[in-house]
């Protein structure tokens, strides 16, 4: 079992990589990575905003979508699961409205920083992937937790690596229509491939 | 007879001079010019404001340093295909003989893979008006060094041209890529044509003089063999019943890519490389030190499902494969690297340590350097960024 778990958490960080094998979450990426305080900055609130909802959401599927969840209200043969979109996205969008919140009273800086990313976290593709992930591959309550922690960590290594590869970007030369996000998403596509080293890793 | 032929080029060059310049019938190919003259003069522009170097240490000669440590593996290499391509054709193994043969598979994928590059590399500086760079004069020759023997000419044009346009001329030429040219093509061409880069019929390749086609016979690699039979109790004495003992793996007489293969001449390499400064010796041994180390960490846990790489001596990984080719020539390239010295041991430490897990965890990927080194050229800028930071707020503050 806990080799189960430690099996999910590294695959959801390296080889099954939510940004760099899925490519899900790409428009925050490319945008936040210009500065590596910033980019810290929304890792850390992607991997706090993954690790809640998605076992968060494995609750409300689990205990009110599911077919057959609502056994205890006395409702056997009920099946909501086609409400799990909306549901996840709800849960998803009132967890970043605390977390903006938070974020405000505490740093002012990093608030003006992530800008209007903050927000958009709750239509981050990635949040709602992973919730959806979870309830497609059957994880367990704890799986469902480690895997969004560990999904939230590797979205925020690529973010952050990808942060100081703009750093020596600044020193590049692109073709005439390449420069800027052009030029990030060739990086992106050649990280991709070296984040492939995991892929077919067994543990 | 020299001086009359430095005095005719001295002046063809000088006659020829005014085409280049701006308002000359051929100001687009000034870049070509200048590359010509610089292989047989030294440039006459002189530096006027600081920063003045110290040293004539320039590019050109930097290059000229990592290619001559390129001449004992490739030799050896040559040599190397042409024995196993005679041994399993059963032809006459005699010195010359096998070095001919040898030769004949090498050359022309170093032909194909310089024509090509130079192509590109020529293509983008006329457009682009940069000077063309000395550094694919390496990257040019690391390539085809990476490649199984039998590999297509044309698989060879494929993968030199995604990683020089991608992997360095969309940065803006030599000294603004993020990840090694050499590795990007050679990590491009093994994803997108798995079954001519790997497996056990790549590796050996039978020159059929009556008509000149390049056949495949099984030989697998020592990495590759022993994945091939899991569950094996004392791997060394199943590499060594197969002819692989350490000292065949050390002086790299097996089969294997064309230049990867011998740890002995890429210790020559190495040292000419670390004499002359060239390379970072932190990150040559801090690789060696990160293979040691994590290789003998994990023979401490012995297990069952483990690839039988993992409790084998540390010292095989050492000298199995291409790592000891990596860590000298693609870890220590210079623009993929971190430039802070902290961070380039940590950055060859990380890289022994992937390439032992990979060749361990990973069946996927007999061979791990390559991808490791990739992955690392990945995280160089954190690494320089985080000791940048460190470095600063260590500091006094001025008051």
């Amino acid at each position: 079992m806990p080799g189960d778990l430690i099996s999910i958490f590294l695959n959801s960080v390296f080889a099954g990589n939510i940004l760099l094998a899925y490519f899900l979450g790409m428009c925050s990426f490319v945008a936040v990575s210009k500065n590596i305080n910033t980019a810290i900055g929304l890792g850390f609130a992607v991997v706090f905003v993954l690790s809640v909802t998605t076992p968060l959401n494995w609750l409300i599927y689990h205990y009110l979508l599911a077919p057959g969840a609502l056994l205890w209200l006395g409702f056997p043969n009920l099946d909501l699961s086609f409400l799990k979109f909306i549901m996840f996205i709800a849960v998803i969008a009132a967890m970043v409205q605390a977390i903006e919140m938070v974020i405000d009273r505490f740093s002012a800086a990093l608030y003006a920083g992530l800008g209007v990313f903050l927000p958009l976290i709750a239509v981050n593709c990635a949040i709602l992937g992973v919730s959806l992930f979870m309830v497609e591959r059957n994880y367990t309550f704890l799986e469902s937790l480690i895997y969004g922690f560990g999904s939230g960590l590797g979205w925020m290594m690529a973010i952050i690596s990808m942060a100081a590869i703009r750093i020596k970007l600044k020193y590049a030369n692109p073709p005439y229509g390449l420069e800027g996000y052009g030029l990030t998403m060739i990086v992106t596509g050649l990280m991709a491939m070296a984040f492939m080293l995991f892929s077919g890793m067994t543990v | 007879m020299l001086k009359h032929i430095e005095i005719y080029l001295r002046s063809f060059f000088d006659k020829n001079r005014h085409h280049f310049v701006d308002g000359g019938k051929y100001k687009k190919l000034a870049s070509i010019f200048e590359a010509v003259e610089t292989i047989f003069f030294i440039p006459a522009i002189r530096t006027k404001n600081a920063p003045f170097v110290r040293d004539g240490l320039d590019l050109k000669r930097f290059m000229s340093i990592v290619l001559l440590a390129l001449v004992p593996p490739l030799v050896f290499g040559i040599y190397n295909t042409g024995y196993h391509s005679l041994q399993a054709g059963g032809g006459n193994l005699t010195f010359f003989n096998v070095f001919l043969n040898g030769l004949m598979t090498v050359l022309p994928l170093i032909v194909v893979s310089y024509a090509v590059g130079f192509f590109w590399e020529i293509l983008f500086s006329v457009i682009r008006k940069h000077p063309i760079s000395e550094g694919f004069l390496v990257t040019g020759l690391l390539f085809p060094m990476t490649l199984p023997p039998t590999v297509p000419l044309w698989q060879v044009a494929v993968g030199i041209s995604f990683g020089v346009v991608i992997g360095k001329e969309v940065f803006g030429g030599t000294g603004r890529n993020i990840f090694n040219p050499a590795l990007t093509g050679r990590a491009f061409l093994f994803f997108a044509y798995p079954a001519k880069m790997s497996g056990g019929s790549v590796w050996v390749a039978i020159a059929d003089t009556a008509s000149s086609v390049v056949n495949a016979v099984t030989g697998a690699t020592p990495l590759a063999m022993t994945a091939l039979a899991p569950s094996f109790k004392n791997i060394e004495t199943m590499l060594s019943s197969a002819g692989y003992t350490f000292l065949t793996l050390f002086v790299g007489n097996y089969p294997g890519s064309v230049g990867g293969t011998s740890a002995l001449c890429c210790f020559l390499g190495a040292i000419i490389l670390i004499v002359t400064g060239v390379a970072s010796y932190r990150i040559i041994i801090g690789g060696v030190a990160g293979l040691l180390i994590s290789s003998f960490l994990l023979s401490l846990f012995p297990s069952v499902s483990m690839n039988p790489w993992a409790d084998i001596n540390p010292l095989y990984h050492l000298v199995a494969g291409g790592f000891a080719f990596g860590i000298v020539y693609m870890a220590t390239d210079p623009v993929s690297a971190p430039g802070t010295d902290r961070s380039k041991w940590v950055y060859g430490f990380c890289i022994g340590m992937l390439t032992v897990l990979i060749r361990v965890f990973n069946p996927a990927y007999p061979e791990g350097v390559m991808m490791a080194i990739l992955f690392m050229n990945l995280f160089a800028p954190l690494f320089d960024f985080i000791a940048i930071r460190m470095r600063v707020s260590r500091r006094i503050p001025n008051v």
